[in-house]
């Protein structure tokens, strides 16, 4: 049994209307909103959809780990998805093409900002990849319980 | 069994995308020093960080390991216990810590050499193994290098010789403590915060924790009993400290190690030290380094720093971030509206400063004597959330300039962190190497192991070079002038790291760059005396 976070339907409904183009919103943050976009806050998260146009599981820019481009009716968006680890471990591909939504909100990073996904989806599987304050999930997050009692086993 | 072997195998193959690019092949040196399988004799307290994954095992976890072994001077470890904790809770019991059977360690004449277990595991026998670098006749790094057909797992730590004669006065006095890891649920926690304990009980404490973002600080209290079957001969006992059970281990009369245990096997995996207080300084005055490591809502997250502070006046800031892989240096000019405060009854305070409205940096301390202490991350203004969970050390700056006079002679290196691999699946896991370097005109050649987890590859005995560079200042940082360091590790493109000396014999550093890899590590020069 993988550990995945399936997401009410009414929520993705909802969403829809809160999708943005992201590359913009995340650029033109106010100075006044600045500060709130070094920490995560899950009453700004906002939905992404969109066609994965790029997606590495280790991109050279930051933040470190997977990022996902995706083509959005606004353009093109960036997302960090995390370790993809966390993707492997629940079984979850992306593949050019694909078409995904991704619920998560702008952070700020340097002098620049990016998109951080919490939750990325394809047709009915959805995985968490950060937690309701912004951590991005470890490997061993999603471990089930059965696994976490095999790690008595460590030594 | 098998799909670890395999996982080395393709390791091997991911070296070279990680680390690549053009870098020479350097031989290590002839190993010359002072030391000997002498210079290990006693019983050591130990702590291991790092992530363990088993044969039967999904996914790497982060786990921790305290405890003490004892060493014959000869080559052969005659005894020790250890207690476990796995990111989730997973952990040894109050009554059951690992009972180390036997082992056998090597030491050359750098200090380098190795430290092996032999334990018993879910019944059967097993072994855990060790690097070390000695850094004097009572302590020394460790670097875990397990890599056996059952369980492979890598992290860094130390040992320090314990006085086996503090061990009947159990935990008495004034302490400052750090505990680090994470909660329950795998997110990140900090505890900073100081006690005064006698007759087993906290008669007083305050704590600040950061779980998760969250800030919270108040009065803790606790209990400490010493475990019956082990506490005469490695120092262990039981502790309760904030309704949280903890194995600890006596050192002497100023630290104690802690590891957390969980009776239910759920739970938080916090590790760390707590070292005497033995009257609270004044408010600090001088200059002071600082590093602190943890994570953000980006990824990981490590702040080197310094800062001069005279009579509540701060200046001369200097500071270097890694955020996720994002690296930027803040110069003096960069940094403002710098303000402390303490409290001279219990050592804590908070220092803070800023690189512009919406960037402020505050941090908690509580110093433990006049030129040491914990640190925690309270940014932007000590309350909740959260920019960080990040934790470390606060330290005077002596014995400037700092300069090749100085700067000379054997050190013991180690870093931790984060480090992104190549391949077909390229990612991002943990990386720890433990070196030992020989500095002259501050070029310095030496030894180092290196495990990375990202493809379970562990290389051992590689020669590595290096330089450090003041860049034409005092070595301090006070002047605005950086130091930094580049590594040459065999094989693999140069390292850029930023140093801050605490003093000839210490220096904090962290990478600077991604030249290389992408990376997330920090870092100790340790003199070796």
């Amino acid at each position: 049994m993988k550990s995945k976070t399936r997401l009410p339907l009414l929520f993705f409904m909802l969403s829809g209307w809160l999708t943005l183009c992201l590359s913009a919103s995340a650029q033109q943050a106010m100075p006044s909103d600045a500060q709130l976009l070094r920490t995560y806050n899950a009453s700004r998260e906002i939905s992404l959809m969109g066609r994965v146009v790029k997606y590495e599981t280790s991109s050279p820019l930051p933040p470190m780990g997977a990022h996902v481009t995706l083509q959005t009716a606004s353009g093109q968006v960036d997302a960090h998805l995390g370790n993809a680890k966390v993707l492997e471990l629940n079984h979850f591909t992306l593949n050019v093409g694909d078409n995904v939504r991704i619920v998560g909100e702008p952070m700020a990073l340097g002098e620049g900002t990016y998109f951080a996904a919490r939750i990325v989806q394809k047709g009915t599987q959805a995985v968490a990849l950060r937690n309701a304050n912004g951590f991005p999930l470890l490997p061993a997050s999603t471990l089930t319980p059965a696994q976490k009692e095999a790690l008595r086993g460590v030594r | 069994m098998n799909r670890l072997i395999t996982a080395l195998v393709a390791g091997a193959a991911l070296w070279t995308a990680a680390c690549g690019g053009g870098g020479a092949t350097i031989n290590p040196p002839p190993p010359i020093g002072k030391y000997s399988l002498a210079t290990l004799n006693g019983t050591y307290a130990f702590v291991t960080s790092g992530e363990a994954i088993t044969s039967g095992g999904v996914s790497a976890t982060p786990f921790s390991r305290t405890g003490s072994f004892i060493a014959n001077g000869g080559g052969g470890i005659t005894g020790g216990v250890y207690d476990i904790v796995n990111a989730g809770g997973t952990s040894t019991t109050s009554s059951a810590p690992i009972a180390i059977m036997s082992g056998s360690y090597t030491v050359s004449a750098d200090g380098r050499g190795t430290l092996t277990f032999n334990i018993n595991s879910n019944g059967a026998p097993a072994t855990v193994n060790f690097g070390i670098v000695l850094t004097s006749t009572k302590d020394g790094l460790m670097m875990d290098e397990t890599a056996s057909t059952s369980q492979a797992s890598t992290g860094s730590g130390n040992f320090v010789l314990q006085d086996t004669a503090a061990f009947a006065a159990g935990v008495s006095g004034a302490y400052v403590f750090d505990f680090s890891g994470a909660d329950a649920n795998v997110n990140p926690e900090s505890l900073v915060g100081q006690f005064t304990a006698g007759g087993g009980v906290i008669s007083s404490g305050i704590e600040d924790a950061n779980d998760d973002f969250n800030l919270t600080s108040g009065s803790i209290s606790g209990n400490f009993a010493p475990d019956p079957t082990n506490s005469a001969t490695s120092g262990r006992g039981v502790a309760t400290i904030a309704g949280q059970t903890y194995a600890f281990y006596i050192v002497d009369s100023t630290r104690v190690r802690f590891v957390s245990i969980n009776a239910s096997g759920v739970g938080p995996m916090l590790t760390g030290d707590a070292v005497s207080q033995p009257t609270v300084p004044a408010a600090p005055s001088g200059s002071f380094a600082f590093l602190v490591a943890g994570a953000s809502a980006n990824g990981g997250l490590i702040r080197a720093a310094r800062f001069d502070v005279s009579g509540g006046t701060v200046g001369k800031l200097l500071m270097d971030v890694n955020n996720a892989g994002s690296e930027t240096e803040f110069g003096p000019s960069a940094l403002t509206n710098a303000s402390t405060n303490y409290d001279s009854t219990t050592g804590r305070g908070l220092v803070s400063f800023r690189s512009s409205t919406v960037n402020v940096y505050s941090f908690v301390f509580y110093l433990n004597s006049a030129s040491s202490g914990v640190m925690q991350e309270v940014s932007p203004n000590d309350t909740s959330p959260a920019f960080a969970v990040a934790d470390g050390s606060i330290l005077a700056q002596s014995g400037s300039p700092f300069t090749s006079s100085n700067i000379t002679g054997p050190y013991a290196m180690n870093w931790s962190g984060l480090v992104t691999s190549g391949g077909s699946f390229a990612n991002q896991d943990e990386e720890d190497l433990l070196a030992q370097q020989t500095v002259k005109s501050l070029n310095f050649t030496g030894s180092y192991d290196l495990f990375q987890f990202t493809g379970l590859t562990l290389n051992l005995d590689r020669g590595s070079t290096g330089s450090i560079n003041f860049n034409g200042g005092d070595g301090t940082g006070g002047d605005g002038k950086s130091a930094t360091m580049d590594v040459n590790l065999s094989n693999a493109s140069p390292i850029h790291m930023v140093v801050y000396f605490v003093n000839p014999q210490l220096a904090f550093f962290a990478n600077r760059d991604n030249n290389g890899a992408q990376r997330i590590v920090a870092g100790i020069l340790k003199a070796q005396q």
